[in-house]
């Protein structure tokens, strides 16, 4: 461990302007899950932590069939894994949390942190992503809204300029009629960072695929969508080989790197098995 | 600069004064003179640092001590009731021969325990579930996974 | 040799021997109460680091510590200009073949990424931390070997300036038994193959610590995660210039070890140097990556394997090179190539055989020894050729496994005859209650629910040696006190790892000396205070000092009933002891309580009566087949082990849930050394790719299949106590082969190498394909 100060705003605002005056060193604390672990592996140069536990509001979780999920900062993947309703209707998500990490770390962990670690195979992204979700940012010049699908620039790198505070996530009610899946591929089955993550969220309408979207987690520089993919599978009569071949497409889509979880090739081969699965099974389920 | 701080361990309030950067588990370890609660890993993977706060299991490096400040805090210390009634977890894991080096134990019954309050009767998948987060090397779980079923009987049958 | 001739069959049926008694240690561990090395604290406590180096080969051609001694806090800070230069061995065996004599406390050279080149002492862990970034070091770069390869080309560089030079530790290990050349001239057809094994690490729990203390008379006192506290203090005290009784090292409970905790990691010197140089009590811990970094972990290896086979099944002739990878230091390589070289004479009966054996040094992290020690390595690729000629022969594996089983008589890797027929009653056990032939012959490969999955059935053997001997020359020690209130104690230095030892250790001497389990305590842990032990290693603490233990219970027990005699007035001869009562065979009723034997009655003053026992065994070995089920995804490669059914023969078992223990945690080790675990070296620059509890993948709660144990008391061996032998090291054994042909089994690949990834099994569903 090293060494550095820490500080408690009472408000966003606050929060805001310490993290301004602070620079470059200073960096906002929720669950910490990851940030200590980089405080530790010597993996980031902290001088200052920024609690924004105390700052009342971000804690929030609201969840309906009308209205969607909004959840704020301070929910823990946790409190979204035991959501009953969430399970029920955004099973995508609750998977995606219940593969993070472990009952403990996930006690801890936000999912709005693990959203701005932005890291390519963060689980709780590519469910959200697939969702149109969107998030909520507090900074200096106010509050702004972006598609989360945008706020990514990298591994590691999002839009957030410094003083902005990400404050919550908002994801559009799911619509009739519609199937969700977050598939995971590791080594073993829990305690694992994904070597490739695929959501799928698709609507059914009258025996089509009236929409249709396609996340690809670890497979880029950012959690990616699969446009083609889903263009060859928009608007059709789904059968197999149509999914099979939209899964091919889903390969061609990503941009996997090799490291010591597995070679790009391997990626690549699991986006096209994920992609078949997690398609087929999300049809299933609108049934 | 340090900071005090009140927690209730063990049902007992504890004062300390504390480093912000100090994990909860190095002054549980240090500062509160709890060792009973190890640290396997120090960066979230190993569990053996396991202890409950204000009800739910978590690790206890990657909490700092200041954020406790006011909670509860349960660590394997206070599992027992008294010096000579343990609690029916101890008794499980002892006589299934669920701990070997004993590194992972404390960690393990924390868990196990917060297991058996949100669900009396887990099947064998939830009990995996559950431990998913705890690394033993030494025995396979299959005696870890013996003393939690065998635990949840017992305590169906004579709560605690 | 000095093998009591112990009747195998029991003077008396058991009381305690054999039963799952409460063990002695984990009341402490279910409480917290039970102190590990990282629990003891001392006023005025040090916190040690250890700065490493950031290349693989290099001179250091500068070291600065200014910067580091300048920092609020920091007490001392120790580079290789300020420790004696002493070459030592580094590992607990110096006066045996085991290890080598290559390493200094610190050097001016680099020999792997990651090793420790300087030692900073502080007020608080984030100081020393700190102050290791603070300490400026230049390096002359070397260029490195990170691969057998490499380091056998010619030309290599050479990374010690000891040792037999071309990078070799010791020189190659030659067993020659037969005529080769006759026997591959006899065979029908011959198989040949290529084995490659990863680098597996123990992975303990309790990360490496120690804390040194010296007192007012220059005596160390050092608190010690190890498995061999008495080579600790031998180490340190020659190290140092000590003699050993100004070296007293102390170990309570420990966090695992797996044989790696035999070592010295570098920072048992450095905290005691720091303590001495601060007169300070320091504690050094690893962290979580330094137990990967700086610990040992299994030697890597290649294994060029040869067998020449009859049609009937006999194989003819058997030739074998293995090259295990050492790593930057010799650390055990002599004993694991020795061990694992001689294990290739057995398990498969063969009268002709010629193996080869050799050790590399390379710029990577040090293998030592780990739980199977050689072994693992060697049987991987014996046993998966077997399954090969089976498949060749058309023959069911078991059977032909069987066929080839070692047995009574037949000459063991250690020189003498094997005892019984353990790993044949293991077979037969396994073939029926696995119900072998019908999984393998009537079940489909295919599940019918899972489109993607095929199911495969495997059968693994492995044979291991309890004590190190003919490597090392052992010697367990026991004492045995009777106290006046007829309560036991035992002192004994054999090391608590976690496996039970002191259980079983205290049954052995409740059962001999006829008092109850409950009735014996256990002193251990103090080198001042136990008789001297060689080490909890080598599956040999029931088997070695279990009978030293047993030895001195029997001569406690002649002097007790010489004394309850006395006092019953009747022949020694004629008295008997059961559960700590001693009373007259014939008229049992006519008796006295040990007790009562003891304390003081008129004109007999109370008496407390000490005995020891000194054991030097030859070796005993056990046995094992396991049967394994598995399931693999044809789609993402992934290899799900289902069901595991592990025989094992131990002779004699003492405390079953503890044997079962041992087994069942082998094979949680083994499955992952089979599929997943692999510590990754940078194979250009040498640097560690995966030194955490995240990338380094051990099964968990829920990768961990349906464990069945059977344990078989069928070859009781006359060397350990009643016919017990070891169990630690063999069910690491016998699992990887079980799924590597389980594997087989279900798609039908061949994998000569683990771990066996989830792309290897893709890679060769896609050959087939094209094929």
């Amino acid at each position: 461990m090293r060494r550095f100060e820490y500080h408690e705003p009472a408000s966003l605002a606050e929060a805001s302007e310490l993290l301004l005056c602070l620079g470059e060193g200073a960096f906002v604390f929720a669950g910490g899950t990851d940030l200590l672990v980089e405080i530790r592996e010597r993996l980031r140069r902290v001088h200052h932590i920024v609690n924004i536990k105390r700052i009342p509001g971000l804690d929030e979780l609201m969840i309906s069939a009308e209205g969607g999920i909004w959840f704020g900062a301070l929910v823990t993947a946790g409190r979204i894994e035991r959501s009953s309703e969430i399970a029920r209707l955004y099973p995508n998500l609750h998977d995606a949390v219940r593969n993070l990490g472990s009952i403990q770390v996930r006690n801890r962990a936000t999912v709005v942190g693990n959203i701005c670690r932005a890291s390519p195979s963060a689980d709780t992204i590519p469910p959200l992503v697939a969702d149109s979700a969107e998030i909520e940012i507090f900074g200096p010049g106010g509050t702004r809204r972006t598609a989360l699908a945008e706020f990514f620039t990298g591994p590691g790198r999002t839009t957030l300029s410094r003083g902005e505070i990400a404050t919550g996530i908002r994801v559009p009610p799911p619509a009739e009629g519609s199937g969700r899946v977050y598939l995971k591929h590791g080594r073993r089955k829990a305690m694992e960072l994904a070597t490739v993550g695929v959501a799928v969220s698709l609507n059914r309408s009258r025996g089509t695929c009236s929409d249709i979207s396609i996340a690809l987690g670890a497979v880029g520089p950012t959690v990616l969508r699969a446009p083609k993919a889903e263009a060859m599978l928009r608007g059709a009569v789904l059968s197999p080989e149509m999914i099979s071949a939209a899964a091919n497409q889903a390969m061609a889509e990503c941009t996997p790197i090799s490291n010591v979880r597995s070679s790009a090739d391997y990626r690549r081969a699991m986006v096209g098995v994920l992609t078949r699965r997690a398609v087929t099974r999300a049809l299933e389920a609108t049934a | 600069m340090k900071q005090p701080i009140e927690m209730y361990i063990n049902g007992e309030a504890r004062s300390v004064t504390v480093d912000p950067y100090r994990s909860l588990l190095d002054t549980l370890r240090g500062e509160v003179g709890l060792t009973g609660t190890k640290k396997g890993c120090d960066v979230g993977d190993c569990g053996a640092c396991t202890v409950i706060v204000d009800g739910r299991p978590l690790n206890a490096c990657l909490m700092l001590a200041v954020e406790a400040g006011g909670c509860r805090v349960e660590t394997v210390e206070g599992l027992q009731a008294s010096p000579d009634q343990l609690h029916v977890l101890q008794d499980a894991f002892m006589r299934h021969g669920a701990a070997q080096c004993g590194f992972c134990t404390p960690g393990i019954l924390m868990m196990a325990k917060s297991l058996l309050e949100n669900n009396a009767n887990p099947s064998d998948d939830e009990i995996r579930f559950g431990l998913s987060g705890n690394i033993c090397r030494c025995t396979g779980y299959t005696k870890i996974f013996d003393a939690i079923r065998s635990a949840a009987r017992q305590l169906q049958e004579t709560p605690a | 040799m000095n093998k009591p001739h112990v009747p195998v069959e029991a003077r008396r049926a058991f009381t305690i021997v054999g039963q799952s008694v409460r063990r002695n240690d984990v009341l402490e561990k279910v409480t917290g109460e039970g102190l590990y090395t990282a629990d003891i604290n001392r006023p005025g406590l040090l916190f040690g680091k250890i700065k490493r180096s950031n290349v693989a080969h290099a001179k250091i051609s500068r070291i600065d510590t200014s910067k580091a001694l300048a920092l609020l806090g920091v007490k001392a800070v120790l580079t290789h200009e300020d420790v004696p230069r002493f070459l030592h061995y580094g590992s607990p065996h110096p006066r045996s073949a085991s290890c080598t004599r290559d390493q200094y406390i610190l050097d001016d050279k680099v020999r792997f990424w990651g090793e420790g080149i300087a030692a900073v002492a502080a007020t608080s862990e984030e100081i020393a931390d700190e102050a290791l970034d603070l300490i400026e070091v230049d390096y002359e770069e070397l260029p490195g070997v990170f691969d057998i390869d490499s380091a056998q080309a010619p030309g290599a560089p050479l990374i010690h300036e000891v040792g037999p030079g071309s990078n070799l530790v010791l020189p190659p290990v030659r067993v020659e038994r037969g005529d080769v050349e006759n026997g591959f001239a006899e065979a029908d057809f011959v198989l040949e193959g290529v084995f490659e094994g990863g680098r597996p690490v123990p992975a303990y729990m309790e990360p490496n610590v120690c804390m040194a203390d010296w007192d007012g008379s220059n005596k160390l006192t050092f608190w010690t995660s190890t498995q061999t506290a008495f080579m600790v203090r031998g180490s340190l005290a020659e190290v140092l210039g000590l003699p050993l009784n100004k070296v007293r090292v102390l170990v309570d409970h420990m966090g695992g070890g797996f044989g790696a905790k035999q070592d010295l990691f570098q920072h048992e010197y450095l905290c005691a140097l720091l303590a001495r140089q601060t007169r300070r009590p320091v504690r050094m811990e690893f962290t979580r990556a330094e137990t990967f970094i700086a610990g040992r972990s299994r030697h890597p290896c290649r294994i060029l394997l040869k067998q020449g086979f009859r049609k009937d099944g006999t194989i003819c002739a058997r030739d074998m090179k293995i090259i295990y990878e050492s790593g930057a230091y010799g650390s055990h390589s002599p004993g694991v190539t020795t061990v694992g070289t001689n294990a290739a004479t057995s398990l498969y009966r063969c009268e002709n055989v010629r193996l080869e054996g050799c050790a590399v040094y390379t710029n990577t992290p040090i293998a030592g020894a780990f739980r199977g020690y050689g072994v693992v390595q060697a049987y991987y690729a014996l046993d998966i050729q077997m399954d090969e000629a089976a498949e060749r022969l058309g023959m069911d594996p078991a059977e032909l496994k069987l066929k080839n089983a070692v047995r009574e008589g037949d000459i063991a890797p250690s020189g003498h005859p094997i005892v019984g027929r353990g790993l044949e009653a293991c077979l037969k056990h396994g073939i029926t209650a696995f119900d072998w032939i019908a999984k393998r012959t009537e079940t489909p490969r295919n599940d019918p629910a899972q489109p993607a999955i095929r199911r495969g059935w495997g059968v693994g053997c492995e044979m291991h040696g309890s004590s190190a001997y003919p490597g090392i020359r052992e010697q367990g020690n026991a004492t045995v006190k009777m106290n006046e209130d007829g309560s036991v104690t035992l002192l004994t230095g054999a090391a608590g790892l976690g496996t039970g030892a002191h259980t079983a250790l205290a049954q052995i001497v409740a059962e001999e000396l006829g008092v109850t389990f409950e009735s014996v305590s256990v002193v251990h842990g103090d080198t001042d205070v136990v008789p001297w032990d060689i080490g909890a290693f080598a599956s040999h603490t029931t088997y070695l000092v279990g009978s030293a233990a047993k030895i001195a219970a029997g001569k406690l027990r002649a002097a007790v009933l010489a004394r309850a005699a006395e006092k019953l007035q009747t022949p020694t001869e004629a008295l008997d002891m059961v559960a700590g009562r001693i009373f007259i065979a014939d008229a049992p009723d006519r008796g006295l309580t040990v007790a009562d034997a003891m304390g003081p009655s008129k004109g007999i003053p109370a008496d407390h009566l000490i005995e020891t026992g000194s054991y030097t065994p030859t070796k005993s070995y056990s046995f094992a087949a396991h049967f394994v089920e598995v399931a693999v995804d044809i789609e993402t490669g992934l290899v799900d082990v289902r069901h595991v059914m592990p025989v094992h023969d131990v002779g004699r078992v003492i405390h079953p849930i503890a044997a079962a223990g041992q087994i069942e945690g082998g094979i949680q080790q083994g499955i992952g050394h089979t599929l997943t675990e692999d510590y990754l070296i940078d194979r250009t620059n040498g640097r560690s790719l995966n030194a955490g509890l995240v990338d380094y993948k051990m099964p968990l709660s829920m990768d961990m299949p349906k464990i069945e144990t059977v344990i078989l008391e069928a070859a009781p061996d006359p060397g350990g106590p009643w016919g017990a032998k070891g169990v630690g090291e063999d069910p690491i054994i016998a699992i990887g082969p079980a799924i590597a042909n389980a594997i087989h089994d279900a798609i039908g690949a061949r994998f000569h190498h683990y771990p066996i990834t989830p792309e290897d099994i893709l890679c060769a569903l896609a050959a087939q394909k094209k094929e």
